[in-house]
């Protein structure tokens, strides 16, 4: 091969073998149209043809108080269950990047091996550690504190789906994190910036793309979760898979456990409707900085 | 006249026995089975697994072994999921075990009308055949209270149950699901209603009455959650399965039943709508209903059995909390099947909505 040889690509065309990536990601496709989008579709069509074609299924939904007070829950918590990931999960990621490559190994461990074991196991054991009488209670009590009511709250209910959840923020904010030069920070330091400050205006920015990647994961894996908020909450703290769940398997109402399925979708890609411009204005902002 | 007469009784006699003969051959046996009549047949027995359906299929080993056929366990039952099965027509579940009501409820839509000439059952307990279904085993829906923060004034029924004010404490029940029908009436009864003349307004009345239990009241999910909460003794009164129950008191929790009006619950054997073999299903279903099949199964798993005959044998910690005993018959409430049946999905609904917090 010769550099004078012609690119395969003419000025200002196509390149010829563009099709080629999109042909190796037909796979992929098929997979999706598969196992997402046939189901999908039938759930759709099933909220609007069970028992008879026609809106009542979502009329339903709106019309019982009780749907909504669920449904404005589900945001709430999985709100609250993704602020307390960012939360814990920032300085861990940060700490990933900061340290050697042996210590690098434990935390990465300490981060997956929760995440091998099974949800139910997981949150079984947050059962044994919230309840009145288990660990932390136990432990406050011994210490002369009166204890407090952890399980089938939804304080519970957030700490066990967060801790669920947290590999799903760490990772993503790992991956960002690692490509930030730290050299920038002591660039700004060297400038003048005190380390707040550099932090605030160098690091932060760089490493919002992975906030909002793991938010926007956890999130929406928090909308849909059924066992941790059925074994450590109480009707306080019911999710709206709950509620699909008992339309769906004892009532058998298929159309409205669909439409349930379909308001939730809506609602999220509206909230991430919502959401989209502040996040790349923000990164922009970020680029120009 | 007196030969005539004679010659009747002989003829009758004859009769008889040719009519015994003949039924000796028709009329199926419970717990009976002819030997390698299933031979390279498979049957796929749907239950809700542990030690229940371990216990179930121990019972059925017998039956395996003499008619050949392989047995297939799985699970646990899902309404929906057989409901998909039978509209798709392809039923791969052949004997199912289900809850107390959906026989009644989908009865000819989804579990088939049983043909009664195909099984024995006349060692079942009185009124617990239905349309579509033989019982599966018999347990109860026990109030457990702790002793030690009652003493000496323990509640003594549901009435007291529902009382804070006389009896206060931490109560826990049953959110594993479907609202449990006898729970209901006793609430409604507890509020002065009638549960004979339930109305659907009285589901409203009942649910407000556990209601009124308080933010503290604990839902449990599982059997093995209520379990746990006598163990730790987190709940004052609880609404307990018996097997689950026993399991407590066995492990030490200090607790101890209430048996008035204690709720008669039972799981039901269908055989689905569509099932290939549907003799298959029923040689199973009556071997299912055997002395010495409902003797392995309740001491293997203490529930009681649905054989008037069988005696099994258990220690006494099991023997406490079988339900089969003439005692505990007369203090058992049934509830009013039909009632729930014809107001299930309504019941459903407003359990739910209180189960969501409403």
């Amino acid at each position: 091969m010769s550099a004078s040889e012609p690119t395969s690509q003419p000025a200002g065309g196509r390149p010829a073998g563009a099709w080629k990536p999109f042909a190796l990601t037909l796979p992929a496709l098929v997979l999706l149209a598969a196992v997402i989008g046939y189901p999908l579709l039938t759930i759709v069509l099933r909220s609007l043809s069970e028992p008879e074609w026609g809106v009542q299924n979502y009329a339903w939904f709106f019309g019982a108080p009780v749907n909504l007070t669920v449904l404005q829950r589900t945001f709430t918590i999985s709100a609250w269950v993704t602020l307390v990931c960012i939360v814990s999960a920032y300085p861990y990621a940060y700490l990933m990047t900061a340290v050697g490559p042996r210590v690098r190994l434990v935390l990465v461990l300490c981060v997956l091996i929760p995440f091998w074991v099974s949800g139910v196991v997981r949150t079984l054991s947050w059962v044994i550690l919230l309840q009145d009488s288990g660990v932390i209670n136990s432990l406050l009590r011994s210490v002369g504190f009166s204890g407090v009511r952890l399980i089938r709250t939804q304080t519970g209910v957030v700490i066990g789906m967060a801790q669920v959840l947290l590999p799903f923020m760490i990772l993503p904010l790992y991956s960002v994190m690692k490509g930030i030069d730290l050299r920038l920070m002591r660039a700004a330091e060297s400038l003048g910036a005190r380390p707040s400050r550099a932090f605030f205006t160098v690091y932060l920015p760089l490493s919002l793309p992975g906030v909002y990647a793991g938010a926007i994961i956890v999130f929406i894996l928090a909308l849909g979760f059924y066992i941790t908020p059925a074994l450590l909450g109480g009707p306080r703290s019911t999710m709206l898979s709950t509620l699909v769940q008992s339309q769906v398997l004892s009532l058998l109402q298929w159309g409205r456990g669909g439409a349930m399925g379909v308001v939730l979708l809506a609602a999220t890609f509206l909230l991430l409707a919502l959401a989209a411009p502040v996040m790349r204005s923000r990164h922009r902002e970020a680029g120009r900085r | 006249m007196l030969k005539t007469k004679g010659l009747g009784l002989g003829a009758m006699v004859v009769l008889g026995a040719l009519a015994t003969a003949a039924f000796a051959q028709e009329k199926p046996v419970a717990g009976e089975v002819k030997e390698g009549s299933l031979k390279g047949k498979t049957l796929t027995l749907v239950s809700y697994g542990g030690i229940y359906q371990d216990g179930q299929a121990a019972a059925l080993k017998d039956f395996v072994e003499k008619s050949g056929v392989t047995l297939l366990n799985d699970g646990p039952t899902e309404i929906a999921k057989l409901q998909a099965q039978v509209e798709s027509g392809n039923v791969t579940w052949d004997v199912v075990d289900t809850a107390d009501l959906p026989p009644y409820v989908y009865c000819g839509k989804l579990f088939q009308k049983l043909d009664f000439s195909k099984l024995d059952i006349s060692k079942v307990p009185e009124g617990q055949v239905g349309e579509c279904s033989v019982p599966a085993m018999n347990y109860g829906v026990v109030l457990m209270y702790n002793t030690e923060k009652y003493k000496d004034n323990p509640p003594k029924d549901w009435a007291d149950f529902f009382n804070t004010e006389k009896f206060p404490g931490v109560r826990g029940l049953d959110g594993s699901g479907d609202p449990t029908g006898g729970l209901l009436e006793q609430a409604l009864k507890a509020s002065g209603g009638d549960p004979k003349a339930m109305t659907v307004a009285d589901i409203d009345k009942a649910i407000d009455v556990i209601r009124k239990l308080g933010p503290d009241t604990i839902y449990w999910k599982t059997g093995a959650e209520s379990q746990q909460l006598a163990e730790s003794g987190e709940a004052d009164m609880l609404m307990m399965w018996t097997g689950r129950a026993m399991t407590a008191v066995k492990n030490g929790a200090k607790y101890t039943p209430a048996w008035q009006d204690w709720l008669v619950v039972m799981d039901q054997m269908t055989i689905p709508v569509g099932v290939k073999d549907t003799d298959a299903a029923y040689a199973l279903l009556n071997a299912y209903l055997g002395k010495q099949a409902q003797e392995i199964l309740a001491q293997q798993t203490s529930y009681t059995p649905i054989n008037n005959e069988a005696q099994p044998k258990v220690d006494d910690s099991v023997a406490a909390f079988l339900t089969n005993t003439p005692e505990r018959e007369k203090q058992g409430y049934k509830q009013n099947i039909k009632f729930w049946v014809e107001n299930f999905p309504v019941a459903q609904e407003k359990w739910s909505a209180l189960m969501a917090g409403n």
